[in-house]
């Protein structure tokens, strides 16, 4: 048994501690924002928030969470249901097209924006290194600049 | 449930449609689309009314509309609906929900697309018995770009006989004539005396109406949706995480799969070394060799089948003849450049009097690029439930409905078992570039849910099998020649193309019978130049046969087409001592159209001003290409600074676009950006490599694909324009790499012939960069 706080619900799942955390969330506790793309760290569309950290969860075995705060995008709402201001800037530049890697990259400029409240394009593109294949980068640039503003009038 | 059982023709009567063949067969006129367009007759179910094959009004007043597209993210969903919601006069708001139908209606059949033509100005007999066939199918897809050219009429008659029949509806109602109302805002409205119907009240009474024959579509200058950006239908869910791709369905006691294709095309597996011990991992259900040439786990979860196919030992037999190399393809296409007689697509003048008149003003060049794949975010795959009964229902997330059932009849027959009814359920994908209308997924998915009846098998592919394993672009080599005249222009153009034909190797998956290899149409796109005012010109073509299958790829060959002729366009220009705009502006002396969309992308571009210095001494340059293609015209310029130490970045690229009718212009500009990145991907950075017959690329780290820190600044601008609404999904990508190629040698004086132009050099964690190939190799 794995016990750790998964979107603010503390849950208790039996699974192998070395299954991924993808796979657990996936499979065993049904949350199915976070993406399976690659299996190798490679394309970010399974990263979620491990203690604030944007962490690929294809290759963090779930015994590693242990006790710690695990937020997928499903968490990033508010608990009345509200967009987080990521995600509203997200739907104010109409950034997805197809969507699949979005839950990934989210959670990526989450992670930035709560270290970097006002990161600059070389920041941005240090930070962010997710694979979009629609190619929506050109608008998660803008987006990210556009939550940072809204963050920053508090 | 309440359903008329009649079909009928939607908007016209058997017997006026009688009419329309014989005007046809007589006259050789007649627009058959607008009236012929087959689908359920209105009915009531439940709580909805359904007024014809693309509208349900429920009677809480939301909307839903049946859109039979693949929503993959080009926002197919949205900007149909807003065709419909246009003619019915609704409000775009969150009361519609769009839907992809269930059933397989022939009114949702892609023959047009299909035929290459458009459904209002489709004529003749031809065109009528092509509609029969491909409708009776039905075939129902989404490729080639033509999604909004297939149905915007056919939706846009859809909501006008809808508002119609409502109309009808609200006169009997009020017990007044139906031209005293009007309607707005999803109600009708009575003016003398104040009276408003909504929709919602009506449905139920105008679902049993008759639909005009030739409902009048909304004028151009009333309408308020169409051509104004309205934001997508999918989006506030996506950025939720909550929608159900395909790699989501959880269904009751389903089991998971995941599978080891053979590495080499064409192999079959000879024996599973050690089966048992597969088997015996934790979860495993069952271990199945597919169609004798991959095998599969099954388990109770993804992630048990996986970790066992990890195990698996399998040897494989039969690859003998196909062990070729990636040096052995690249000769093989080069030598077809030089077969005595290539398949003739097109000649106009004579190329060859030209180029032998004048051989002191001849150009040759030749241009290669390499075998790609898809790798669309979201791996390949396929769920199927197999009923003891022998009927069946699958989820996918597929271009095409059609093809999905093909694929589960196919993979149940693998497994002896005849199914009846194949319910198909299309989901939201996550990318598919054409890689999705392909039967294979489902065919594996369907043989292995034959074996568990009664037990929905979901088969995702790990990515490993989508790099190495898939389906392919192919490889191809261009030949380009030229005569100049005494303007610099060209007196004649020749094109010659050496592919794999995708013609046949779509064709051998779906069809019981092959096509010609020879002239293939796909092969040439973006040889023709034909909005190019060139004296002579030919096009030429030759199959070039691999082991490897060959899909559809966003783009086909003007994925390869349009940066042969283009770069060499500006070979020409140079060679000319011109300008490569002023040459294209000349060359397109006699296309307005075309010519309006290069001088917007000039402007955005400020080309009549000088580029920027670059920094710490990179040197800059700016390339330009045009191309015409889904009934678009989209021009790129591409600015890049080369380092001195060879690393190429593209600093910015602008686009101007003429898409004719423009329905969501966000959604346009979207899928521009989104090309363009795609084509960068194309131009720098992706090849497949082959050892042994086997592709040894096998994940991103070593199938290199643009990521944000790669990724320009993109500028679109949409030129407007009253034509018929073209294709938007595939023109982003297809001037990328030669306005990219034509940036490099403005820079550096490098001309570079071969994709991808440079390589790719690891600098990081998921990071790299983009570095010109030594001059030797160039």
């Amino acid at each position: 048994m794995v016990a750790f706080l998964l979107n603010d619900t503390g849950v208790d799942v039996a699974a192998y501690e070395t299954k991924p955390l993808l796979w657990v969330l996936r499979e065993d506790l049904g949350v199915l924002g976070p993406k399976y793309g690659c299996g190798m760290a490679q394309c970010g569309a399974c990263r979620v928030l491990i203690d604030g950290e944007s962490t690929p969860s294809c290759i963090v075995p779930v015994g590693d969470v242990a006790g710690r705060e695990v937020v997928t995008v499903e968490g990033l709402p508010a608990a009345d249901g509200r967009l987080s201001v990521v995600q509203q800037a997200w739907l104010d530049e109409q950034v997805p097209q197809c969507g699949y890697c979005q839950p990934g990259f989210l959670i990526a400029a989450t992670a930035l924006l709560s270290q970097n409240p006002r990161p600059t394009d070389t920041e941005i593109d240090e930070a962010i290194t997710n694979i979009c294949r629609c190619g929506t980068y050109p608008r998660i640039r803008r987006a990210i600049h556009r939550a940072a503003a809204t963050l920053a009038q508090g | 449930m309440t359903r008329l059982l009649s079909r009928r023709s939607f908007l016209l009567t058997g017997a006026a449609l009688g009419g329309t063949a014989l005007v046809a067969a007589v006259g050789g006129v007649g627009y058959l689309a607008t009236v012929d367009v087959d689908g359920p007759d209105g009915y009531i179910d439940g709580d909805r009314a359904v007024l014809n094959a693309f509208l349900t009004i429920h009677d809480d007043g939301r909307v839903t509309i049946q859109v039979p597209r693949t929503e993959m993210g080009q926002g197919i969903h949205t900007g149909l609906a807003m065709v419909v919601a246009e003619e019915l006069d609704i409000p775009f708001d969150n009361r519609i929900t769009v839907e992809f139908p269930v059933e397989l209606a022939s009114a949702y059949a892609n023959w047009s697309g299909a035929m290459g033509m458009r459904p209002e100005e489709a004529q003749g007999l031809l065109a009528w018995a092509g509609q029969r066939a491909i409708s009776a199918i039905p075939l129902i897809a989404t490729g080639g770009s033509n999604s909004t050219m297939s149905l915007w009429h056919p939706m846009r008659v859809a909501g006008a006989a809808a508002r119609h029949m409502l109309v009808a509806a609200a006169a009997a109602r009020l017990g007044v004539s139906v031209a005293e109302l009007t309607t707005a805002e999803g109600a009708v409205r009575h003016a003398s005396t104040g009276r408003s119907l909504p929709y919602a009240e009506l449905a139920r009474d105008a679902a049993f109406l008759a639909p005009p024959d030739e409902p009048a579509l909304k004028p151009r200058d009333q309408w308020h949706l169409i051509g104004r950006a309205q934001p997508r239908v999918d989006l506030p869910a996506k950025v939720r995480g909550e929608p159900v791709f395909g790699a989501d369905v959880v269904l009751p006691d389903m089991l998971h799969a995941t599978i080891r294709q053979a590495p080499v095309f064409g192999a079959s597996v000879a024996r599973i070394r050690n089966e048992a011990e597969v088997r015996a991992e934790p979860g495993v259900v069952d271990v199945a060799v597919v169609d004798g040439r991959a095998v599969a786990v099954v388990a109770d979860s993804w992630w048990a089948a996986e970790t066992a196919a990890w195990r698996l030992d399998i040897e494989w037999t039969g690859a003998e003849g196909t062990a070729v190399s990636s040096a052995d393809l690249r000769n093989r296409v080069r030598a077809a450049l030089d077969v005595p007689e290539p398949y003739p697509t097109l000649e106009e003048g004579d190329v060859e009097a030209a180029i032998t008149a004048s051989p002191d003003r001849v150009l040759e060049a030749t241009y290669e690029v390499p075998f790609l794949t898809h790798a669309c975010m979201e791996p390949m795959n396929a769920t199927v439930l197999i009923r003891p009964d022998g009927t069946a229902e699958s989820w996918m997330p597929s271009q095409s409905p059609t093809f999905l059932r093909s694929g589960v009849m196919t993979g149940a027959e693998w497994a002896g078992v005849e199914l009846g009814e194949v319910t198909c359920h299309v989901t939201i994908n996550g990318g598919a570039f054409g890689r999705r209308s392909e039967p294979d997924v489902p065919a594996q998915a369907a043989f292995l849910a034959a074996r568990h009846p009664g037990r929905p098998v979901k088969l995702l592919w790990p990515r490993e099998e989508d790099i190495g394993r898939g389906m392919f672009r192919s490889a191809a080599a261009g030949r380009m020649r030229a005569a100049l005249g005494p303007d610099g222009l060209p007196l004649a153009f020749d094109a010659l193309v050496a592919a794999q034909s995708l013609t046949l190797s779509v064709a051998t998956r779906r069809l019981p019978f092959a096509p010609s290899p020879d002239g293939d149409f796909l092969s040439v796109e973006g040889l023709d130049k034909a909005h190019y005012a060139l004296p002579a010109r030919r096009v030429r073509s030759v199959h070039v046969p691999s082991h490897l299958p060959i899909a559809f790829w966003r783009s086909n060959g003007y994925s390869f087409g349009t940066f042969f002729t283009e770069s060499f366009v500006d070979e020409c220009a140079h060679a000319a001592g011109q300008d490569p705009l002023a040459y294209r502006r000349a060359l397109l002396r006699d296309s307005p159209r075309h010519l309006a969309v290069l001088d917007r992308v000039a402007a955005l571009a400020e080309w009549d001003r000088p580029l920027r210095p670059g920094t710490e001494g990179a040197a800059r340059g700016r390339g330009i290409a045009l191309e015409q293609c889904y009934e678009s015209v989209v021009a790129q310029v591409a600015e890049v600074s080369v380092a001195a130490d060879g690393a190429v970045r593209v600093d910015r690229v602008l686009c101007a676009v003429d898409v004719g009718t423009v329905v969501n212009p966000d959604a346009v500009a979207a899928q521009m950006e989104g090309g363009i990145v795609w084509g960068l991907t194309a131009a720098l950075m992706s090849t497949l490599t082959l050892e042994d017959g086997a592709v040894v690329e096998s994940n991103f780290h070593d199938y290199p694909v643009q990521r944000l820190h790669n990724a320009p600044e993109i500028q679109v601008e949409i030129v407007t324009s009253d034509l018929p609404p073209g294709g938007a999904g595939e023109p982003g990508n297809v001037p990328t790499a030669a306005a990219v190629a034509n940036a490099i040698f403005a820079g550096t004086g490098r001309r570079l012939r071969t994709l991808p132009l440079t390589q790719v050099e690891t600098i990081g964690e998921r990071r790299t960069r983009t570095v010109l190939p030594a001059a030797e190799e160039a």
